[in-house]
């Protein structure tokens, strides 16, 4: 796929030729420094903008076709987000926070079983109904983490998690998401400018001027270049 | 409850301020209505509470042509024997020229309604009677209850005084008849009598040499709403006669149908009023979105629809609208509770006729409940245009 912002000679190559698939439980990185287009790499999977060309498979469905309204639905239903900031909606509390996508949904049935069981798995069932301004960094992203997981997504996607957060709290986070892939095998791609703060992971594509490298990939240039 | 009722509440209540200034807003514009409601619609209904009391009835009977020729009593009694009525009387319509001599000098002369009445009788079917401020209603032949218009042109005329009328009677002959003023009437706002002189009935019909004739017959019910019944069984009963009968409604049509085009056009001001609330409306709503713009971001992220963010926006114009509405009443009918207990009056003198128009008043509130969700859709629409990736990166 590629992403191209404006027209003519100020047109911006965000994304070129970028082609790459993740299997259902994996745990996928993509990394990069600031500006390299990681974040638009991720809101095209996350149907938050559109390719200018190419074409998206998500469960076997093509997502660049879809309508405003499907698209709206496939994201409610395939898709999980973890933004930078947490992102919550501080007029709702902990546990509304995160019952919201099935909300949206309008699956009630086992909602709040669901969603204390989610709570208990991020160690927030003591903060379920407090404000969601009211609890710490990385408690809310803990909250959101839980919120991306509710309607059971086929991919959890991660803009920077940790990026908000100190480097005690980030560990946290990142143990919480490895875990959830290994306990629940549930797919991630985290986009992150430090890889190394994640370990050993099932994947890492490095973006680079709009390009995606897979790691073995990069470490042939790197190699070749030397 | 829908998700989005309880999102728009929550959002609502953790901006108070632009709650209270939406609801505010709302408020106000039914607050006006409701004050120029009991004000000028007291007015008006006072104009025809008085009218009614003192000049017309709840149906006034007259003939088409001419004077009635028919028995009063006759017709009277035919009236009263009808449950809904509660009494009715008869009276005659005259002019006269009048003077008076104050202080050794003479006035100069000029001409005044004289009205006749049956004494007895209409102090039950009419209230012109509680009009009298000074000395008593007519009582006597030669008494004569004197508007007070009249006595002040006259020079301070006052009860106990002597007053001369010259009649012109029937066959174009100058009648002169000596009065005493036995009282004085005033009415607030001026819908009695006060530019006219009140006679007996037999007095004014030997001096016209009208006797038996009756200019009109004045009939008070005791359920006014029964008046067009009453009055079309009236008429299909003389059918041979050349009666005229009205409602209050049709014979003060005249004396109505301007105040009827001002209150209409107050009230259009009213509404006007309601219309700026609206736009007050659009502009706290458009805040509301602004300061949720963020939020607005994230919900569609998760899979809001634009029609979730369109019908969450429209639930807050409902509550905005709602607590407005509730409010606006609650403040208009406290204020319709004390205009009518402490018999709010015009200009110090009319007292007011309130009265609680429940339809009236629902229909206010169902108005500016509209006007609000209205008022919302255009902020609402704005909100479903907004772009998620763009929309979360407002801080």
């Amino acid at each position: 796929m590629n992403k191209t912002y404006g027209e003519g000679e100020t047109a911006v190559h965000a994304l070129k030729d970028v082609s790459f698939s993740i299997k259902r439980g994996e745990l996928l990185l993509i990394v990069g420094s600031s500006g390299s287009g990681k974040s638009t790499l991720l809101n095209m999977i996350g149907l938050l903008d559109r390719p200018t060309s190419g074409k998206i498979f998500l469960d076997g469905i093509e997502t660049t076709t879809l309508n405003d309204n499907e698209i709206s639905s496939f994201r409610n239903s395939k898709l999980g987000f973890v933004f930078q900031s947490a992102n919550l909606l501080s007029d709702l509390t902990v546990l509304e926070n995160i019952l919201l996508p099935r909300k949206i949904q309008r699956t009630d049935e086992n909602a709040v079983d669901d969603a204390k069981k989610l709570l208990r798995t991020v160690g927030l069932e003591k903060q379920m109904n407090n404000r969601a301004n009211k609890i710490s960094g990385g408690q809310a992203q803990r909250a959101a983490i839980a919120r991306g997981l509710i309607n059971n997504p086929t991919i959890v996607l991660a803009d920077e998690p940790t990026g908000n957060l100190d480097s005690v709290t980030a560990e946290i986070i990142v143990q919480l998401m490895k875990s959830l892939v290994k306990k629940l095998g549930q797919t991630f791609i985290i986009v992150t400018h430090d890889k190394h703060q994640f370990g050993d992971v099932d994947r890492v594509i490095t973006i680079k001027d709009g390009r995606a490298f897979e790691e073995e990939e990069q470490r042939g240039m790197e190699v070749a270049a030397s | 409850m829908d998700y989005r009722v309880h999102l728009a509440k929550r959002m609502l209540t953790n901006k108070k301020g632009s709650l209270i200034g939406a609801v505010l807003a709302v408020s106000i514009g039914i607050l006006v209505i409701h004050v120029n409601f009991v004000i000028f619609q007291g007015l008006y209904d006072a104009i025809v509470r008085d009218l009614k009391d003192y000049r017309f009835g709840d149906i006034l009977v007259s003939n088409d042509e001419d004077y009635i020729d028919k028995s009063d009593i006759a017709l009277i009694n035919w009236f009263e024997r009808n449950p809904y009525v509660e009494a009715a009387t008869s009276r005659l319509d005259g002019s006269a020229s009048i003077n008076a001599t104050k202080f050794g000098k003479r006035t100069e002369e000029f001409r005044i309604p004289v009205l006749g009445v049956d004494p007895l009788r209409d102090t039950r079917a009419s209230a012109i009677h509680n009009t009298v401020g000074d000395g008593q209603f007519v009582f006597a032949r030669n008494s004569l209850v004197m508007g007070s218009r009249v006595a002040r042109d006259l020079g301070g005329v006052e009860v106990g005084d002597n007053v001369r009328l010259k009649f012109v009677d029937r066959h174009g002959e100058d009648q002169l008849k000596r009065f005493v003023v036995t009282g004085i009437t005033s009415s607030a706002g001026g819908q009695g009598l006060d530019g006219s002189v009140i006679v007996h009935i037999d007095t004014l019909r030997s001096i016209l040499d009208r006797t038996d004739e009756t200019g009109t017959i004045l009939v008070k019910l005791n359920d006014p709403t029964k008046a067009v019944e009453i009055k079309d069984l009236f008429l299909r009963s003389f059918p041979s006669d050349d009666f005229k009968a009205e409602t209050i409604e049709e014979s003060a049509e005249t004396q109505l149908s301007g105040f009827r085009s001002g209150i209409a056009l107050i009230n259009l001001i009213g509404y006007f009023g309601m219309m700026s609330s609206a736009f007050a409306i659009v502009t706290i709503q458009m805040m509301l979105v602004s300061s949720k713009t963020r939020e607005i971001g994230i919900m569609r992220a998760i899979g809001a629809k634009r029609m979730d963010i369109l019908t969450l926006f429209l639930f807050q114009g409902m509550i905005i609208g709602a607590m407005g509405a509730a409010a606006g009443t609650g403040l208009g009918l406290v204020y319709t509770f004390y205009a009518k207990e402490t018999k709010m009056q015009f200009e110090g003198s009319l007292a007011l006729e309130v009265t609680y128009n429940w339809e009236k008043i629902g229909q206010t509130a169902l108005t500016s409940f509209g006007l609000a969700v209205i008022a919302s859709i255009y902020p609402a629409y704005r909100a479903t245009r907004l772009l998620p990736v763009e929309a979360m990166r407002t801080v």
